[in-house]
């Protein structure tokens, strides 16, 4: 995959993940309403924004592909594979993707 | 219609950047103007969208114009406390810190976007803003999504 698609990917993900209703959740409160400090706002929103970003990657992927499986995804996402199962235990958590058989003796996950 | 715009920059070999620049129109907008009516002179780089206010620019706006090709995005609104609606200014001024962020988390340089307060009596300060903008873009260099080259 070229950087140049790399790079798309990633700024659609995060155009997606603009869109979402959880990053403009924490985005739209002050941090005053949410009563923590600061460091510990900044701290989630650099998780949050990344996770999403992240996440959309791979929703966006699937969107386009079609079902895959975890190294499939890897490789079109540039993610490391650890990483890329947590986003998708918890995308399957929030019944966003759900697993469609096996290919290879690996899971193949498409959107739900 | 932004991409058609590019286009026609990419005819020419020699790096002229384009910017796009989010105007509100109760102060940055008319800044704008005035830099025309009084004669400032800025290079014609610029893009000037107008909006009714800075609160109403979605970071979507800022993400899409960069994929779409604009070397750099800039964002002026009213002097803090000045706002037309009263608080749309600070709304955006919260809303940049996380716009900064995603671009660089994306991997485009957080310079290329710029968040900047002028009144509509500031034409110098706008006309100012504009030069020095093209002079920094133009040392980034293009927009990673002009500047990578496909493998052919």
């Amino acid at each position: 995959m070229s950087e140049k698609e790399k790079l798309k990917r990633r700024t659609d993900a995060s155009i997606e993940a603009f869109k979402s209703f959880r990053l403009r959740w924490v985005t739209g409160r002050s941090k005053v309403k949410m009563e923590i400090d600061e460091q510990k706002y900044q701290k989630i929103l650099d998780s949050i924004m990344k996770d999403e970003i992240e996440r959309h990657m791979i929703t966006g992927a699937l969107k386009e592909k079609g079902p895959m499986t975890v190294g499939e995804l890897a490789q079109l996402t540039d993610l490391q594979p650890n990483l890329l199962v947590q986003h998708l235990m918890a995308l399957r958590r929030n019944g966003a993707i759900t697993e469609v058989g096996e290919k290879n003796r690996q899971y193949l996950y498409k959107l739900a | 219609m932004v991409k058609d715009t590019f286009k026609e920059e990419k005819a020419q070999n020699e790096f002229e950047p384009v910017i796009v620049a989010y105007c509100c129109n109760w102060c940055s907008y008319a800044g704008a103007d005035l830099a025309g009516t009084s004669r400032f002179e800025y290079p014609t780089n610029v893009r000037i969208v107008r909006v009714m206010c800075t609160g109403r620019i979605d970071p979507i706006f800022v993400l899409e114009a960069l994929r779409d090709g604009a070397d750099g995005v800039i964002v002026a609104g009213c002097h803090p406390g000045d706002c037309h609606y009263q608080k749309g200014n600070f709304m955006m001024e919260k809303r940049f810190a996380h716009i900064k962020k995603a671009v660089e988390t994306i991997g485009i340089e957080p310079e290329r976007v710029k968040l900047e307060w002028i009144s509509a009596s500031e034409g110098g300060k706008f006309a100012a803003l504009i030069r020095e903008t093209t002079e920094q873009i133009r040392q980034l260099g293009p927009n990673p999504f002009r500047s990578i080259q496909e493998p052919k």
